[in-house]
């Protein structure tokens, strides 16, 4: 724990710390959004201009911004910053309360910073997410089963699709980092907590808070503008967009305080003796990621601050009859957009070469090669991200130098793949859900990856662009390669986090479905995009309907696997067996800690002598 | 990559998993080539023009190119799998190595990917400038495209206008294209070009179709509600078909 050197105060009875919890935040919130919406309604003027929307727009935001306030001061992440203002500090009594000490199931719904309770937090997000953004894709798909779609309105479709994107996107990007990067990262490192647990807690309550004005969105109007909301056709779009606006801004806020916490987690607190080529390569893989969101997120809220400005307030960043500019939306966005595709793929794969050598017995292969391709996809992935705008006419001239920078990354790529391969190269194969799934990534992000080079090369970007094609490659790299790497870490960490063994038939049983689900599903994505299908249309012409129909099919099979997997958590979960410490044999820090894990990890901080790839017998 | 540095078995590629992955190896590469060229070729659509028959062609390059990374890697997940597998609670006995590096094969796997990827960008460096060099051709039809909410409209050289395109058969054409409301993006599918229509901006395209034949005009820029249903069709005439027409609606135009 951070305690810092002031005088602890006295609590007298029960202090404000303790009577904060998600209910007097959801109450607070809803309050403050409803008084500063009356107000709103009450005193701003009405609109001379001829644009429509602009004062409900006001209120809408104002609204918004009240509730984000209301909510994050009724969870208390305003207690301890104003106790600084005061000039004092929480006693050593409510540190050790706002670390979950003695509270049971409690500590889950309040402002808890012990970096366990963070990671199982996330973990139930992001299932959330999943689980809503996975009904989303149903929904998607049923709509397009039939040519005609039909039973969908086209402007919910399009909010549908939008909502789909970007709480996958959060999804995907939160998935690994999140339950996995706070819940075991610390203890793989030989921390006894985060760096900053207070603001371990911050960065998972701002994610709560994001998400009601995402909901909220739903009822105004939607978010019927794809998940990267272009400009100016946001510009245009109903209500909802504010929502969007208002989600991103505090996503932001939440990737950019977890990145510089688990960055300095990493950088300050490994343990005695874990030099750089100690510590495991999936600590890269973490801090590799959340590294890239520390320049790519502050352009993606600064983005959303100018389209919120442009909708409620008149100013024309993107607006060209004001002379302001699209690309100018486009660049910013990519600029964001880019980056975060290797937020979310790096510690995925990472986390499938952090199980290798265990489900190997062998050691990791080539780990500084590990580390110079992690290294180099995040150093090249900041200056690809134009080559999302080959065709939008910005700048001809810059094709060729973006092209160059995005088939770079192939090479640093084409490590990871050497990595992998080379490891399970004469390992002694132990079959488990994590092992089958080092082989699905390289299945699946092989495919990924070259048509991601097809996609680089601008000719054929001319007819790629925008069609299903792409839609089905970024699926292949998102899902198939980094959810698949995700699944099997929850599989893989199980065991720790929550004390029992993952059902091995259930894990079995959906991997099996997801990964055939999956490439039936994006296999014939591709084939429409080939024939010429759009991306987001709700009806498309009758020649793609074998494709679409495959597609459908596919995308059923998918959602069997996910409830068999989510079956497999509950029930696992509850009534699993029980694991001992450490299941998979592995070398790494966390499995030296008994289960349950004690509230500060260890007793004793450990000293570190080796890497974690001991595995193997020494040749004679 | 195998065990390279091992030097106690200077003849590492008599093993025989080696052997077995060194015929994988063919087998996967001839089947991924072979595979992935017809998947692409099969499902895309029939070209009509220069520019479309590059991109299949691109295709079918890169998918060759890929084939032996992609065939090695399958290769030698499959002999891995092959070999002994383990299933069971408890851990199977170590490895019997403890091989953590290879600098030959790493020298090997990087310099490889370095040219493939060089390979590639010429590949496209070539076509690229040809693409961008139609643009300037001075003997091409100059036609103005606007996209709005949610149809095409074109206007020709002579004053026509309409909202599906004509276009003579084997003569170049220049596209400006701009938008009116949102961005859209104007995709001649069959003849593999494709460009933004951003308001307040021209941007150019060119394509020489070199087929008869009516073939399809689609958004590919999510543009609003009825994004799904901007779409129309060239009709590629000949050039005296193209000429009559033009001159009609001209005089169409005139007449409004």
């Amino acid at each position: 724990m951070t305690t810092l050197m002031s005088k602890p105060v006295s609590a007298p009875g029960k202090s404000i710390i303790e009577r904060l919890n998600i209910v007097t935040a959801l109450v607070l919130g809803a309050v403050s959004a409803f008084v500063v919406w009356r107000l709103a309604l009450q005193f701003l003027p009405g609109d001379t201009e001829v644009r429509l929307f602009t004062r409900e727009d006001k209120i809408t935001l104002l609204s918004m911004i009240a509730w984000f306030v209301g909510f994050m001061t009724g969870i208390g992440a305003l207690v301890g910053p104003f106790r600084w203002l005061m000039g004092k500090d929480l006693s050593h009594d409510e540190n050790m309360f706002l670390a979950g000490k003695d509270m049971g199931i409690n500590r889950y719904f309040r402002y808890t910073t012990d970096h366990k309770v963070v990671g199982i937090q996330y973990l139930i997000i992001t299932m959330v997410i999943f689980g809503i953004g996975g009904i989303l894709a149903m929904l998607i798909r049923t709509n397009l089963g039939t040519p005609e779609g039909g039973w969908i309105h086209p402007q919910a479709y399009n909010s549908i699709v939008g909502t789909h994107g970007i709480i996958m996107i959060v999804g995907t990007i939160i998935m690994v980092t999140g339950p996995f990067g706070n819940f075991i990262m610390p203890i793989m490192i030989g921390a006894r907590d985060m760096a900053f647990p207070r603001l371990n807690a911050l960065s998972f309550w701002l994610i709560v808070a994001a998400a009601v004005p995402l909901i909220w969105a739903q009822f105004i109007g939607g978010i019927s503008t794809g998940w990267s909301a272009y400009n100016p056709l946001a510009g245009q779009a109903p209500l909802g967009m504010n929502g969007y606006i208002m989600f991103i801004c505090i996503f932001a806020i939440s990737t950019m305080v977890a990145g510089a916490n688990i960055t300095t987690t990493i950088v300050r607190m490994r343990a005695k003796g874990m030099t750089w080529n100690r510590t495991p390569i999936f600590i890269y893989g973490i801090m590799a990621s959340v590294a890239l969101a520390l320049p790519a997120f502050p352009v993606f809220f600064l983005s959303q601050v100018m389209s919120g400005m442009d909708r409620a307030l008149d100013t024309s960043f993107y607006n060209t009859a004001g002379g302001g500019s699209g690309w100018l939306y486009e660049n910013l966005f990519w600029i964001m957009g880019h980056p975060e595709v290797y937020v979310i793929l790096i510690p995925a794969v990472a986390a499938l070469m952090e199980m290798a050598p265990v489900f190997t017995r062998r050691p990791l292969f080539s780990f500084n090669v590990a580390v110079m391709g992690i290294a180099g996809i995040s150093g090249l992935s900041v200056l690809v991200w134009a080559h999302h705008m080959y065709i939008s006419g910005w700048a001809p001239l810059l094709n060729a130098p973006f092209m160059l920078t995005t088939e770079l990354i192939s090479i640093p790529t084409g490590m990871l793949f050497l990595v992998l391969v080379g490891t399970l190269w004469r390992g002694r194969l132990w079959m488990t859900m994590p092992t089958l799934s080092i082989f699905a990534l390289l299945w699946n992000f092989m495919i990924g990856g070259v048509t991601g080079i097809y996609l680089s090369d601008v000719p054929a970007d001319a007819f790629l662009h925008g069609s299903m094609y792409v839609t089905a490659h970024f699926h292949y790299t998102l899902m198939g390669a980094g959810l698949t790497g995700a699944l099997a870490a929850l599989v893989y960490w199980f065991p720790k986090m929550t004390g029992r063994m993952f059902d091995k038939k259930l894990s079995w049983i959906s991997f099996w479905l997801v990964q055939i689900g999956f490439n039936v599903t994006f296999l014939g994505m591709f084939t429409v995009g080939l024939a010429g299908q759009p991306r987001r249309v709700e009806s498309y012409a009758s020649t793609f309907n074998t494709g679409n129909m495959i597609t459908t099919i596919g995308a059923y099979v998918i959602m069997v696997g996910m409830l068999v997997l989510l079956h497999g958590v509950i029930s696992s979960w509850r009534s699993g067996e029980k694991a001992p410490m450490n299941p998979w044999q592995a070398k790494t820090l966390e499995w030296t800690v008994a289960n349950p894990i004690p509230l500060e990890n260890f007793d004793v901080l450990p000293t570190v002598t080796s890497d974690a790839y001991g595995y193997g017998k020494a040749q004679s | 990559m195998t065990d390279l540095m091992n030097s106690k078995k200077p003849q590492w590629w008599k093993s025989p998993d080696v052997k077995k992955t060194a015929i994988l190896w063919a087998v996967c590469t001839a089947l991924v080539g072979y595979v992935g060229t017809e998947f692409h070729v099969r499902s895309i659509v029939e070209p009509a023009s220069e520019t479309m028959s590059g991109v299949i062609d691109l295709m079918r390059i890169f998918t060759w190119a890929a084939a032996p990374v992609a065939g090695l890697v399958f290769a030698m997940c499959l002999t891995v799998l092959t070999s002994k597998r383990h299933y069971g609670d408890n851990p199977p006995a170590e490895a019997d190595h403890q091989i953590s590096n290879s600098p030959r094969a790493n020298a090997v796997w990087i310099v490889v990917s370095a040219l493939l990827c060089l390979f590639a960008l010429i590949t496209g460096l070539i076509v690229l400038q040809k693409d961008s060099e139609a643009v300037l051709e001075s003997t091409a039809i100059q036609m103005n495209v606007t996209g709005s909410q949610w149809v095409w409209s074109f206007d020709y050289p002579n004053g026509a206008r309409s909202e599906d395109l004509y276009l003579p058969v084997d003569k170049p054409v220049v596209f400006h294209i701009t938008s009116v409301d949102v961005k859209h993006s104007f995709w001649i599918v069959q003849m593999g070009i494709k460009m933004d229509a951003n308001p307040g901006a021209i941007t150019e395209a060119a394509v020489t179709p070199n087929k008869i034949g009516v073939f399809d005009v689609r958004c590919a820029e999510l543009c609003g509600l009825l994004h799904a249903y901007m779409q129309t069709k060239v009709h590629v005439v000949s050039q005296s078909d193209y000429d009559k027409w033009v001159t009609e609606h001209a005089a169409l135009e005139g007449r409004a």
